[in-house]
C-alpha cells in the first residue's frame, strides 16, 4: 500500500496537458481497481464480523420476548387442569387410536412428538387432505385462542374438534363414552376425575371431560429455554461475556427483528406472538374457487360452538376475549399469528404450509405483494422489506436460535 | 389530553376506590386523569392501571362537563393504530355506574405502538368526541 501511495503523490505533475490527464485519468482507474481488490476481503470481513449495538428502545424491544420460561396457572375454564391423574389421561388419550372411527388414527397422527408435535406436512391429511397445517403444540397455555383461525377459545374445546370432525376422527360422543367404558383402568381414573360413572355419564359430558383431560396433557408441553433466551438474560444484566457468545449473525437477525423487520408487532412478548390474527399475503384459497376464510369464519364457527366459554362447560373462567370479539371484513384471510418458539423445527410454515423453509418465509416477507394485502381496508401492517440476501441470512440465524437442543 | 401523571400510577391502592357517587370531577389523588376539550372535560382511569399489550382491561369514565351541562346517556369507546390502518380486535362495551359515569369493558390493545383513543359522549340530540394517545411500549 505505501508504494501505491508513493506513486500517487508522484503522479501529482502529469496533470498538464490533455495526454497527460488522459494517463492520469488511466492510472487513477488502475488505482481505484488496485484499491477495491486490496480492501475488499477487509471490508467483506467487517460487515459480517461487527457486533451490532442496540438503542435503548432496541435493548428494552429485546428484553420484552423474555423471560422464559413463562410462569403459567392452571386453565380455570377446565377443573382438571393441572391435576396429574388428568394429565395421566390425557396422555394416555392423546395415543389412542380408539378416538378415531375407524381406529387408525390419534392426536399423535399429526401431532407426532418426534417432530416438535406436529406431522411435516404441508397440509395434514386426515380421511380426506386439510385445508390447514398442523399447529405444532407446545406452550399452549398462553395461547388466548387455538387453532388457525381462533374458532377455540379454550384448549379443551380445541381439543374436542377433530374427534368430532368427518374429516378427521369422525366420531360421535356415544360412539367415544361407549368404546372407553369398556376400558378398566380409563374408566377408574375417569370417575376419580369426574366423581361419575363413565358408562352412565351423559355422552356430551364425556366427550368434554376427555377433552379436557387431553388438555391438562397437552398443557405440559412446553420448549426448553434457547440461545436467544441465554441472550436476552445476559443482556438484561449487562453480562458481555454472555452476550458474546451469541452468534454475530444472529444478533444482526435479532437487531433486523426488532427494528426493520418490524416482527415483533405481532410476534410479541415471551411466547413470541400477540396472539392475535392477521394477513401477511398467503394465498388463502384452500383449493380453486373454494377460499378458507380464516379469522373471519373462526369467529363465525365460535359463536355458534356449544363448547365456547360462554357456555355450560366452562368451569369458572372470565371469558372476556369470547364475549367480546368482533367480526370485522379484515378478518378475511387473517389467521392467527404463530409464537416463534422452536420455529426451526416446526416447518413447514404458514397456515397452508405453502413454505417449506425459514429462508422461504423470510423471502416472503422480504417481497410480499403489498397492492394484494392494501387493496381495500387492509391493516397496513405488512409491506415489503426489501431485505439483501445477507440480513435475510441473518433473520434466519436469529431465528434458528429460537429453538431448543 | 394528557395520560395518567406518575403521581396518579403510584397510587394504585386508590385505584381500587369505588366510584364517587355523583359527577363531580375526581382528580389525581383519586386515581383519576384528565381529558378535555373546549366543549366537554372527562375523568378516566383504567384497571389494570399500567397498560400492557394483548392484556385487557377496564376503563371508568366520568364525564364532568359537556357541552350544553346536560347528562350523558351513554358512550362509545375505541381505539385506532392510525400507522397500521386498523382499530382494536374487540368490541369494548359501556355500563352506566351512575349519571354520566360509566365503566368500559372489553378493551385491549393487541400491538406495540401508538394507539388514539376515542370517547363519544353521547347525548341525545349530539355526540362530542375527545381523543388521546397512547404510546404503548413493548
Amino acid at each position: 500500500m505505501r508504494a501505491l501511495a508513493n506513486r500517487w503523490y508522484s503522479l501529482s505533475p502529469l496533470f498538464r496537458g490533455e495526454r497527460a490527464r488522459v494517463r492520469g485519468r488511466r492510472l487513477l482507474r488502475r488505482l481505484c481497481v488496485c484499491l477495491i481488490v486490496a480492501f475488499a476481503p477487509s471490508v467483506a470481513a467487517t460487515a459480517s464480523d461487527t457486533t451490532p449495538t442496540f438503542t435503548p428502545e432496541e435493548r428494552a424491544a429485546i428484553l420484552s420476548h423474555g423471560p422464559w420460561p413463562k410462569q403459567t396457572a392452571p386453565d380455570p375454564s377446565n377443573r382438571v387442569s393441572g391435576n396429574p391423574a388428568a394429565v395421566a389421561l390425557g396422555r394416555q388419550l392423546f395415543f389412542d387410536p380408539r378416538l378415531s372411527s375407524d381406529q387408525m388414527r390419534s392426536c399423535a397422527t399429526c401431532h407426532d412428538p418426534a417432530r416438535s408435535f406436529a406431522d411435516r406436512r404441508d397440509r395434514s391429511q386426515g380421511h380426506e387432505r386439510l385445508d390447514r397445517n398442523a399447529i405444532a403444540l407446545a406452550n399452549l397455555r398462553l395461547n388466548r385462542w387455538y387453532g388457525w383461525s381462533g374458532a377455540a377459545d379454550s384448549l379443551w374445546a380445541q381439543s374436542l374438534r377433530p374427534i368430532l370432525d368427518a374429516k378427521e376422527f369422525g366420531m360421535t360422543a356415544p360412539m367415544l363414552r361407549d368404546r372407553l367404558a369398556v376400558d378398566a383402568e380409563t374408566t377408574r381414573t375417569y370417575h376419580a376425575l369426574f366423581s361419575v360413572d363413565l358408562a352412565n355419564d351423559v355422552p356430551e359430558r364425556v366427550l368434554v371431560n376427555l377433552a379436557k383431560a387431553l388438555a391438562a396433557f397437552q398443557e405440559t408441553i412446553v420448549t426448553q429455554r434457547t440461545a436467544f433466551d441465554d441472550f436476552r438474560d445476559a443482556l438484561e444484566r449487562n453480562d458481555a461475556a454472555g452476550m458474546a457468545s451469541y452468534p454475530l449473525p444472529a444478533q444482526r437477525g435479532l437487531k433486523l427483528f426488532v427494528g426493520k423487520g418490524r416482527c415483533m408487532v405481532c410476534h410479541f412478548g415471551a411466547n413470541f406472538t400477540n396472539g392475535e390474527f392477521d394477513d401477511v399475503g398467503v394465498p388463502y384459497f384452500a383449493e380453486p374457487g373454494r377460499v378458507d376464510s380464516g379469522r373471519h369464519g373462526g369467529i363465525a364457527t365460535l359463536r355458534d360452538n356449544p363448547f365456547n366459554l360462554l357456555g355450560p362447560y366452562n368451569d369458572g373462567a372470565d371469558a372476556t376475549h369470547t364475549r367480546h370479539v368482533e367480526t370485522q371484513h379484515r378478518n378475511w384471510g387473517e389467521f392467527r399469528v404463530p409464537s416463534l418458539r422452536n420455529v426451526a423445527r416446526t416447518a413447514p410454515y404458514m397456515h397452508n404450509g405453502s413454505r417449506a423453509t425459514l429462508a422461504d418465509v423470510v423471502r416472503h416477507y422480504s417481497e410480499v405483494d403489498s397492492e394484494r394485502l392494501h387493496g381495500d381496508d387492509g391493516a397496513r401492517i405488512i409491506r415489503a422489506l426489501r431485505l439483501t440476501a445477507e440480513e435475510r441470512a441473518d433473520l434466519v440465524a436469529f431465528l434458528e436460535t429460537l429453538s431448543s437442543e | 389530553m394528557t395520560g395518567l401523571p406518575p403521581a396518579a400510577l403510584a397510587l394504585s391502592a386508590v385505584l381500587l376506590a369505588p366510584l364517587p357517587s355523583s359527577a363531580a370531577c375526581p382528580d389525581a389523588a383519586q386515581g383519576f386523569a384528565r381529558l378535555s376539550t373546549p366543549e366537554a372535560e372527562i375523568a378516566y382511569r383504567w384497571q389494570p392501571d399500567g397498560l400492557k399489550v394483548g392484556q385487557f382491561f377496564t376503563m371508568d369514565v366520568i364525564a364532568c362537563r359537556t357541552p350544553d351541562g346536560g347528562a350523558v346517556q351513554t358512550i362509545i369507546v375505541d381505539a385506532q393504530m392510525p400507522a397500521h390502518g386498523h382499530g382494536m380486535n374487540y368490541r369494548p362495551t359501556a355500563v352506566a355506574s351512575g349519571p354520566s359515569q360509566f365503566r368500559v369493558s372489553g378493551l385491549m390493545l393487541h400491538m406495540p405502538g401508538r394507539w388514539r383513543m376515542t370517547v363519544d359522549l353521547v347525548q341525545s340530540d349530539r355526540r362530542t368526541q375527545l381523543t388521546h394517545d397512547i404510546d404503548l411500549k413493548p
